[in-house]
């Protein structure tokens, strides 16, 4: 098997862990993020949620339009222990918002959507110099959440402090 | 020259080591010898894979300006696959077994089908697909822009045989041991076990189930590949299947579509047409 693959099987569920901590941060924190240097970023969750299932013979579960995460089946999918497969998630940092569906195993961002161009784009050359600082940006975003997640996740006593949290937020 | 794209999909991917400054002539020189090569006038079914330049989708013409990306370095490859159009086949063995009144043998249609390659392959266009990718040679990071599989593997191959690189996808193993936790945060990643989550909705008392672990997944085995017996009778869709060509074309091309999941349907309009990003 290659490397490649190796990690999205191996940790995969971390990426799945990750964008349901996400979640959860967001229903109760407000999903505002404090990342290194001092840059603020906020994230909701949009209009579209993939449940992982359980064992291998289980139905992946998925709710799309709408609010997917205010929903019986959201909440019932919680209580039930699964984590979030996918989800299309709102990424703001100062004026710029992105939109982006998060595999949770690979970490790969599918239909993604920049912000509009800058103003100050004249040329062709200008708009794919902003369009690059803004793809770059977004992965930056995501591995500086998903490394707040691991200090989090990582800690010897996260069972007892942060895992417990969520699980009572999961059974709500 | 069209500007990069501003939606789609994107799979990032780290590289250790040092890469040829893409400030340099050289780096170009590598781009050029990994060049993108037409398959146009081949008679055969083939694949070619190489570099182009988003300026220049021949595959001739590497000049670094042509790869600025801003802060990143835009980086263009393009996929051409030749195969035979088998609803051409189709209709010739249909037309063949109806002049004579009876079903061919598999032989037959083996020979019927390899007299029509060589007459129609020559005339058959390629289907063409070109797919970017942003380097960025201070973080050690490129960014392409293509989820499916056979992209992902036709740029990771392609990179490699350009920079003598092997690029590692950032998934949650890569992306945690690539970050700024400490040594001791890294050793518990590579051996963290999932959280089983209780699943309340058992539970008939107050209190719920306590949180453990549970094992982690193992990387699957590879079985080593068999070799198929040959077929000695195939319908005509079969045929379709079982030769198909041997690269699993990008569905952001608008060509064949490789899964129908969820995700890819979701995806589908924003990967469809290239040009539409641009």
């Amino acid at each position: 098997m290659s490397q490649a693959s190796q990690g999205v099987e191996t940790h995969g569920f971390l990426g799945e862990e990750f964008l349901t901590w996400m979640w959860f941060k967001w229903e109760t924190e407000g999903g505002e993020f404090t990342l290194s240097g001092g840059r603020i970023v906020g994230i909701a969750i949009d209009d579209f949620l993939t449940f992982a299932a359980l064992t291998e013979d289980e139905t992946e579960q998925t709710l799309r339009r709408g609010s997917p995460t205010r929903t019986e089946e959201a909440r019932t999918a919680l209580r039930q222990g699964h984590r979030l497969r996918k989800a299309r998630l709102l990424i703001a940092e100062g004026e710029r918002q992105w939109t982006a569906t998060i595999d949770a195993p690979s970490l790969t961002l599918g239909g993604v959507k920049l912000p509009e161009d800058a103003e100050e784009c004249e040329s062709e050359m200008d708009r794919t110099a902003d369009r690059a600082a803004n793809w770059l940006a977004l992965h930056e975003i995501v591995q500086a959440l998903y490394r707040l997640f691991l200090k989090e996740r990582l800690t010897s006593d996260y069972q007892s402090t942060g895992a417990e949290q969520q699980a009572n937020w999961m059974a709500r | 020259m069209a500007a990069i794209r501003k939606s789609g999909g994107v799979v990032p991917y780290f590289w250790q080591g040092k890469l040829v400054d893409p400030r340099d002539d050289e780096f170009a020189e590598h781009l050029s010898l990994q060049r993108f090569r037409t398959i146009e006038n081949a008679a055969s079914e083939e694949v070619s894979v190489g570099w182009i330049t988003p300026a220049d989708p021949t595959g001739d013409n590497f000049s670094p300006e042509d790869l600025d990306g801003g802060i990143g370095t835009w980086l263009r490859f393009r996929i051409d696959k030749k195969s035979m159009p088998m609803k051409w086949l189709q209709i010739h063995r249909d037309a063949a077994e109806k002049a004579r009144g009876k079903k061919m043998s598999a032989k037959e249609r083996r020979e019927l089908k390899e007299d029509l390659m060589d007459q129609l392959l020559p005339r058959v266009l390629p289907t063409i697909t070109l797919v970017d990718a942003l380097l960025f040679d201070d973080r050690k990071t490129v960014l392409l822009f293509a989820t499916s599989k056979s992209a992902k593997e036709a740029f990771t191959k392609l990179f490699f045989e350009t920079f003598s690189i092997q690029l590692e996808p950032a998934d949650p193993l890569q992306s945690g041991m690539r970050s700024d936790i400490n040594d001791e945060l890294k050793h518990t990643l590579e051996r963290v076990n999932p959280i089983r989550w209780p699943n309340t909705t058992l539970d008939n008392a107050k209190t719920r189930a306590p949180i453990t672990d549970m094992p982690r997944p193992a990387p699957s085995v590879v079985e080593p590949k068999v070799a198929k017996k040959p077929q000695t009778e195939t319908s005509a869709s079969d045929s379709s299947q079982n030769e198909s060509p041997p690269f699993e074309v990008d569905e952001a091309a608008g060509m064949s579509a490789e899964t129908t999941s969820t995700e890819d349907a979701l995806e589908a309009p924003v990967e469809a047409k290239m040009e539409d990003q641009q």
